[in-house]
């Protein structure tokens, strides 16, 4: 899922600015599940900020109200009414979600209230770690289960670089070598042989190395060929 | 311990807003501990009494006397 983490009460405060009257809207996905931008979050933010205004004397209207997904229009639909009158959508969602929001109501200036940092899982409570680098050619099938990509700290895809002691990364002790944690698993299971064989350069084209990504189902769309 | 999380969060939090921490304590002892919660209790009155009203109503209060006066 995709992990973020809130900016600093001083930094919203800069990104309300002068408005009177603001909205802060949670998201009831992602950000909920690594306690960024749930609800709750949406709640507490909303109330500090007007405590935060009030004691500098700048006194603002700001609510919020919580959508259970914002990177989907017929959630967002929720929004009309709720942001009629506000000067400035705080969105406690993920970039996604904040641009989302933009393109669904081009007349509202929205600004993001969280950093999203990576797409990743719980190791445990309270601790997220990145899983996955969204490159879009997928080798976890030959790795074992595990992404060379997202979770060795150079990205090699021809195994360690030699840097690694006690299967830690040299760049960062405190990361897995995830070229050992490979080798252990396939080794675990009798399939080191996976690693021999002769696999082709990666395409980087379906990574962000090339540019905006998009996909088309025409079997899902409406009023599409098959359709007809 | 949960709660000792909790009011370590709330204590950041207040100190954010512009809020003094010491507005929030925390203070161990059973139920059975009568003399250590009166002490808290008057240890916590006192603190607050130093600290004044919150200035948050101090704000509320200068605004009323700001309309009465328009």
């Amino acid at each position: 899922m995709i992990i973020a983490e809130q900016k600093p009460l001083e930094e919203l405060k800069t990104l309300i600015g002068d408005a009177k009257k603001v909205l802060v809207v949670g998201c009831g996905t992602c950000v909920t599940v690594c306690f960024a931008g749930g609800a709750r979050e949406a709640a507490i933010v909303s109330s500090s900020l007007r405590m935060a205004t009030k004691l500098n004397g700048d006194s603002k209207e700001i609510t919020d109200f919580t959508v259970q997904r914002q990177c989907e229009w017929e959630y967002l639909d929720q929004l009309t009414e709720p942001i009629e009158n506000v000067e400035v959508i705080l969105s406690l969602g993920c970039g996604i979600g904040v641009q989302a929001i933009a393109e669904h109501f081009p007349s509202k200036w929205v600004v993001p209230g969280l950093n999203t940092k990576f797409l990743g899982l719980p190791i445990e409570q309270g601790v997220w770690s990145e899983r996955c680098a969204a490159c879009g050619d997928c080798i976890l099938g030959i790795t074992g289960g595990i992404c060379p990509i997202a979770r060795c700290s150079k990205s090699l895809l021809n195994g360690p670089c030699g840097g690694s002691e006690n299967g830690h990364c040299e760049i960062n002790p405190e990361v897995d070598c995830a070229w050992q944690l490979i080798y252990d698993r396939l080794s675990s299971m009798g399939k080191l042989d996976v690693l021999l064989e002769i696999q082709p350069p990666k395409n980087w084209q379906t990574s962000r190395d090339g540019g905006p990504r998009k996909i088309v189902r025409e079997d899902l769309r409406l009023g599409s060929k098959e359709e007809i | 311990m949960s709660a000792k999380r909790r009011v370590t969060y709330i204590k950041d939090l207040l100190a954010k807003i512009g809020l003094e921490p010491e507005r929030v304590q925390m203070f161990q002892m059973s139920s059975a501990q009568a003399a250590q919660f009166a002490e808290a209790a008057r240890q916590m009155a006192g603190q607050i009494e130093a600290l004044g009203p919150s200035p948050l109503r101090m704000k509320d209060k200068l605004l009323d006397e700001k309309q009465v006066e328009e």
